[in-house]
């Protein structure tokens, strides 16, 4: 863009600076890092119970923070994210067990399967109008789960068990699993934030806002909607691997739940749509509610339910929403704060 | 031969889609809103007729002719307390509510049904079968194949004759053109959702004669209502209707070839329509 040629006359630049961070966003980010370390440490200072409750709660925000992307950023809602979660996880159980590689390796190689798997896949959705793509979304998910009840090579609707796993001693496999959730988190909240704050963070911001507007303001729309529909199936199969590892069983049932996409609803929509806090918020309370009310079974998901229906009709931002109305502390800034250059 | 049995099935089979798909089609071709607990619905009115043969001895005719006005008037609750709320541009809210919603009530059944799979006693009519030209066809699918087509036809007819029906039609062009000629788009979306809705009193009451219902089943027939739609062609009734017969059909010789392929026939197909005319078979691009 070559724009020069508008004379702006003899006005003088504005005597401002750019803020971009702020000391809630210090003290978040200390905080954070440290976590990320303490959950590096884990088998250190935690036991192999601890771990896999962390592990399941570093899933549900990775899960959770992609459908936010999607969602929140892109406007595209899927229901199908467990589609590339199971696929990711079947194909580390394929590698590592059928065919011997070292299952810490295998983690990283089966996340190539998602990652091609989405491309032919939004080509195929993006055809659909906003309600009917998360439907469409849901349709390939039960696709992935019946070609898996039929294919051979990953036991059809048996499953698959990763014995492979009994090679490693039991400290091994926990500094593992806390090296891996520490991973998980790093890339999906640390890559988020990273990638608000970039270029591509403003573009998404605005297209958030409003993509027609975002558009008309020379952002490439439907790139930048294909390039997260394929980030978030990356990250979900990263998830999904890690889960499924932890596990170390997987069958079609599991693996393509579509539990998934209630959990990922429900903590982003009760957390606030839009926002790295409000996932924070959401996955906290529901891993809280989970641990709590989860014996309760039925009613706890009518609960579960209704509160995600009262959500969408009267508190669309969520809790975070709601608190950030109130204080103006972000614990992960993301905006370009004008502040005048003090004298 | 034998192919030609599994053809004749899936019309038959088509019939019953046809009743979840067209109130989906009539709502989002209204509202641009789909109503992810559509298939919720059905089981619940189903669950409820079979409670209701059960407690007072009813045949399938008397619980139809009381499921059906209730199921209307749960339409119309439906959009009056939730839709009414979340109708709009943005996609999201009305996604999240129904979904929320969906999740509320299969586990509501859960917890008055339980998981135990159930069906609607009818009498002997679920277990007679006619014979055309040496093929035994079942009376009932025949029956839901009658009053698919009925409710079809019915529901394209009040689409173009009567007033509501040009109401509906001019609120889903345009809805403040509509709202500027004196149309109450709130009350028009109420009445649809309630006709819709309707619809559904009669695929619950099909649904449970002909196989049994468990309160976790909503969400395939949301699925099959879903594809039938958009093979069709959205917004177009009769559309609607034919994608019902080509997912039917799929599915019928899907199962014909393996019994575990019935279904991800259907599926394929579906995604091969949408990878080759995503426009669906009757709609205009």
């Amino acid at each position: 863009m070559t724009m020069t040629a508008i004379p702006y006359a003899d006005t003088e630049a504005p005597d401002v600076l750019v803020e971009r961070q702020s000391r809630s966003g210090r003290v978040a980010m200390t905080l954070a890092v440290l976590g990320l370390i303490g959950l590096a440490v884990m088998p250190w200072w935690a036991s192999t119970g601890t771990i896999r409750s962390v592990l399941e709660l570093c899933c549900y925000i990775a899960v959770a923070q992609m459908w936010n992307l999607l969602a929140g950023y892109a406007g595209l809602v899927s229901v199908g994210q467990q589609a590339f979660m199971g696929a990711a996880g079947y194909a580390l159980f394929v590698l590592a067990q059928t065919y011997g590689i070292n299952p810490f390796v295998a983690i990283f190689l089966s996340l190539l399967v998602p990652a091609v798997l989405a491309v032919p896949i939004y080509f195929l959705l993006h055809r659909l109008d906003g309600p009917y793509f998360s439907i469409g979304t849901w349709v390939v998910a039960e696709v992935f789960r019946l070609t898996a009840s039929n294919m051979p090579i990953v036991n059809s609707g048996a499953g698959m068990s990763l014995r492979v796993m009994k090679d490693f001693s039991s400290f091994e496999r926990n500094v593992a699993m806390s090296l891996l959730c520490a991973f998980m988190l790093l890339v999906t909240l640390g890559g988020s934030y990273w990638l608000l704050r970039s270029r591509f963070g403003l573009a998404l911001i605005a297209m958030r806002d409003n993509p027609i507007a975002a558009a008309s303001q020379g952002v490439n729309v439907a790139k930048l909607r294909f390039l997260i529909y394929v980030a978030a199936a990356v990250g979900c199969g990263l998830a999904g691997s890690i889960y499924f590892m932890a596990q170390l069983r997987i069958t079609p049932g599991s693996a393509f739940d579509p539990m998934w996409a209630n959990v990922a609803i429900f903590i982003v929509m009760i957390g606030g749509i839009g926002s790295i806090e409000g996932v924070l918020i959401g996955s906290l309370i529901y891993f809280i509610a989970d641990r709590w009310f989860g014996e309760y079974g039925a009613t706890y998901f009518v609960v579960l339910g209704l509160m995600t229906l009262l959500v969408a009709l009267y508190a669309r931002t969520g809790i975070w929403g709601l608190v950030s109305k109130r204080w103006d502390a972000p614990w992960f800034p993301i905006r370009r704060k004008l502040v005048h250059r003090k004298l | 031969m034998q192919w030609f049995d599994a053809l004749v099935q899936g019309i038959l089979l088509g019939g019953m889609y046809a009743q979840y798909a067209l109130g989906m089609a009539l709502m989002f071709g209204v509202m641009r809103i789909v109503n992810i607990s559509h298939g919720d619905l059905v089981i619940l009115l189903s669950l409820v007729g079979i409670s209701m043969a059960s407690a007072w001895g009813w045949g399938p005719l008397p619980v139809l002719i009381a499921l059906v006005p209730l199921a209307v008037l749960m339409g119309w609750v439906l959009q009056k307390t939730v839709l009414n709320k979340v109708v709009g541009s943005d996609p999201l809210p009305s996604l999240i509510a129904t979904f929320g919603l969906s999740v509320a009530l299969q586990n509501l059944m859960l917890q008055i049904w339980s998981a135990n799979s159930r069906s609607l006693p009818g009498g002997g009519i679920e277990s007679q079968s006619i014979e055309i030209g040496g093929i035994y066809i079942g009376l009932l699918p025949v029956i839901v194949l009658i009053v698919a087509t009925a409710l079809t036809w019915g529901l394209d007819i009040m689409l173009k004759r009567t007033r509501f029906g040009r109401a509906l039609r001019a609120a889903s062009a345009d809805v403040e053109a509509a709202a500027m000629t004196g149309i109450n788009p709130r009350a028009i979306y109420a009445l649809a959702t309630a006709v819709a809705v309707g619809i559904l009193g009669f695929a619950a009451v099909f649904q449970a004669l002909r196989s049994t219902v468990a309160p976790a089943d909503g969400p395939a027939q949301l699925i099959y209502a879903f594809e039938a739609v958009i093979i069709g062609g959205m917004g177009s009734v009769w559309g609607a209707f034919i994608g019902s017969m080509v997912l039917g059909i799929s599915q019928g010789i899907g199962f014909r070839i393996d019994p575990g392929f019935g279904v991800l026939a259907g599926h394929i197909v579906f995604l091969i329509v949408l990878a080759t005319r995503p426009q669906g078979l009757f709609g205009r691009a």
